[in-house]
């Protein structure tokens, strides 16, 4: 095999996988950071998975709210996962993905709801639906999350 | 009581395990199970080997040509078809019946198929310029069959796909995992090219009484690949030219066969004549 076959065969896949690797690596971190620092500014605001409230809560108005986010896992986290797959056992790399989804998803549930100056979420639901080629199986790696419930606003604050 | 909200210290749903750590686990769990495989295909071969006799191949498959665009009224057809017969002459135990065809091919490629088929591409027959090169790369063929590597070619392919079709069946790169199988086999493949060379050595040195010009070939393969032409088809399965011409003439040495003697041109005009 020659150089220049031995770059295209060889090179070309491992830089486009390395490059994957340090990106999404970049980028899951700046996500996650963005998350906690997130997290820490909704702290305290009252979010549940009860379909019905507290009896001494009167209730103003409610309205619906829904977060959802679509996020993807970068290349080299993909391969692995796929390995992985042949054995099987627990995907470890794609659980940084699911855990991401997941809290930006409620993030964005209860940033809404609040900014619209609700006090509390009731009957949360999370729901994950995986965006890929429905012939085929294959296709993007990514899945949207989408958080979703009641907003409602009490007569006074708690 | 008074509830106090507080975020959990870390990311408590995603595995501490670093990705390059679980990468280089699966990695080499990949590796091991590829390995064992190629082990079992290889054991595999070599008993269908055993108990697949000649007749029995050759009967199977008769008839099968899995080269497209044959040239069967290539002017060199009946004087390669000559030469073969006389190659296969020297080897008289052997149970195959051998077919020749010449391929419309600019590429110089020979090729050992199951049933004794032997293919020659037009390239090769341009390049060639003595009958002892060419009867050497004819009796390198016979080697294969002798040595029964077509079969083992087959278990090749199988291996090949399998191998494939594990990597993308779990979604990875297949680029990658093609490349690395076809590397690791054609490790095996230089081996059985050594292995066919001996043979092949072996008949031209009975047939001429010399190996001389046998090794021409190898000998322009090494230059025109020096100057910058590519000779890929030939080159990718088979060692380095400049690694077989030492390899033979040492061979040649030890068994005292005479190194020059009389040469023929190719094509042969002057028989034809």
């Amino acid at each position: 095999m020659d150089p220049i076959t031995f770059i295209f065969n060889f090179g070309i896949p491992l830089a486009v996988l390395m490059v994957a690797y340090i990106v999404g690596t970049l980028l899951e971190r700046r996500h996650f950071a963005s998350i906690r620092s997130r997290e820490a500014s909704i702290r305290g605001f009252p979010v549940m998975t009860f379909d019905r409230m507290p009896e001494e809560w009167q209730v103003r108005k409610s309205e619906l709210f829904a977060g959802s986010v679509v996020v993807s896992l970068d290349y080299f986290k993909r391969i692995i996962a796929g390995i992985r797959g042949i054995f099987g056992g627990r995907i470890k790399t794609y659980e940084p993905l699911l855990d991401r989804a997941r809290r930006e998803a409620m993030l964005r549930l209860i940033e809404q709801a609040r900014a619209a100056g609700f006090d509390a979420v009731i009957n949360v639901r999370l729901e994950t639906s995986r965006i890929a080629n429905a012939n085929s199986g294959e296709g993007t790696a990514g899945i949207e999350m989408l958080a979703f419930g009641t907003a409602v606003k009490l007569e006074s604050r708690l | 009581m008074r509830f106090e909200p507080r975020a959990p210290d870390a990311e408590i749903n995603v595995s501490k395990t670093h990705p390059l750590v679980e990468a280089s686990t699966v990695l080499l769990g990949l590796i091991g199970l590829l390995a064992l495989v190629t082990v079992l295909i290889v054991f595999a071969i070599e008993m269908l080997i055993r108990f697949i006799p000649e007749e029995k191949e050759v009967k199977w498959f008769s008839g099968w040509t899995p080269v497209e665009r044959l040239q069967s009224d290539h002017p060199q057809a009946e004087a390669v078809g000559d030469l073969l017969a006389r190659m296969v002459a020297q080897w008289p135990d052997t149970e195959y019946q051998f077919r020749l065809e010449i391929s419309d091919d600019p590429a110089p490629n020979a090729m050992a198929l199951p049933g004794g088929l032997i293919i020659v591409t037009s390239g090769l027959l341009d390049q060639i310029d003595t009958e002892n090169a060419l009867a050497f790369v004819l009796s390198h063929e016979l080697g294969h069959f002798h040595n029964r590597d077509h079969i083992r070619q087959l278990g090749r392919f199988a291996a090949i796909g399998l191998f494939y079709s594990a990597v993308s069946a779990s979604n990875g790169n297949t680029a990658i995992g093609y490349n690395v199988t076809d590397l690791t086999l054609r490790g095996f493949s230089r081996a059985q090219e050594r292995d066919a060379d001996k043979f092949g050595l072996r008949l031209v040195e009975r047939e001429y009484g010399h190996i001389g010009e046998a090794l021409r070939f190898f000998e322009r393969l090494s230059e025109e690949r020096e100057s910058g032409i590519r000779w890929d088809n030939y080159l990718g399965t088979h060692p380095d030219p400049q690694d077989r011409i030492a390899e033979l003439t040492h061979l040649a040495e030890q068994n005292g066969w005479r190194l020059s003697g009389e040469v023929f041109d190719w094509p042969p005009t002057a028989r034809i004549e």
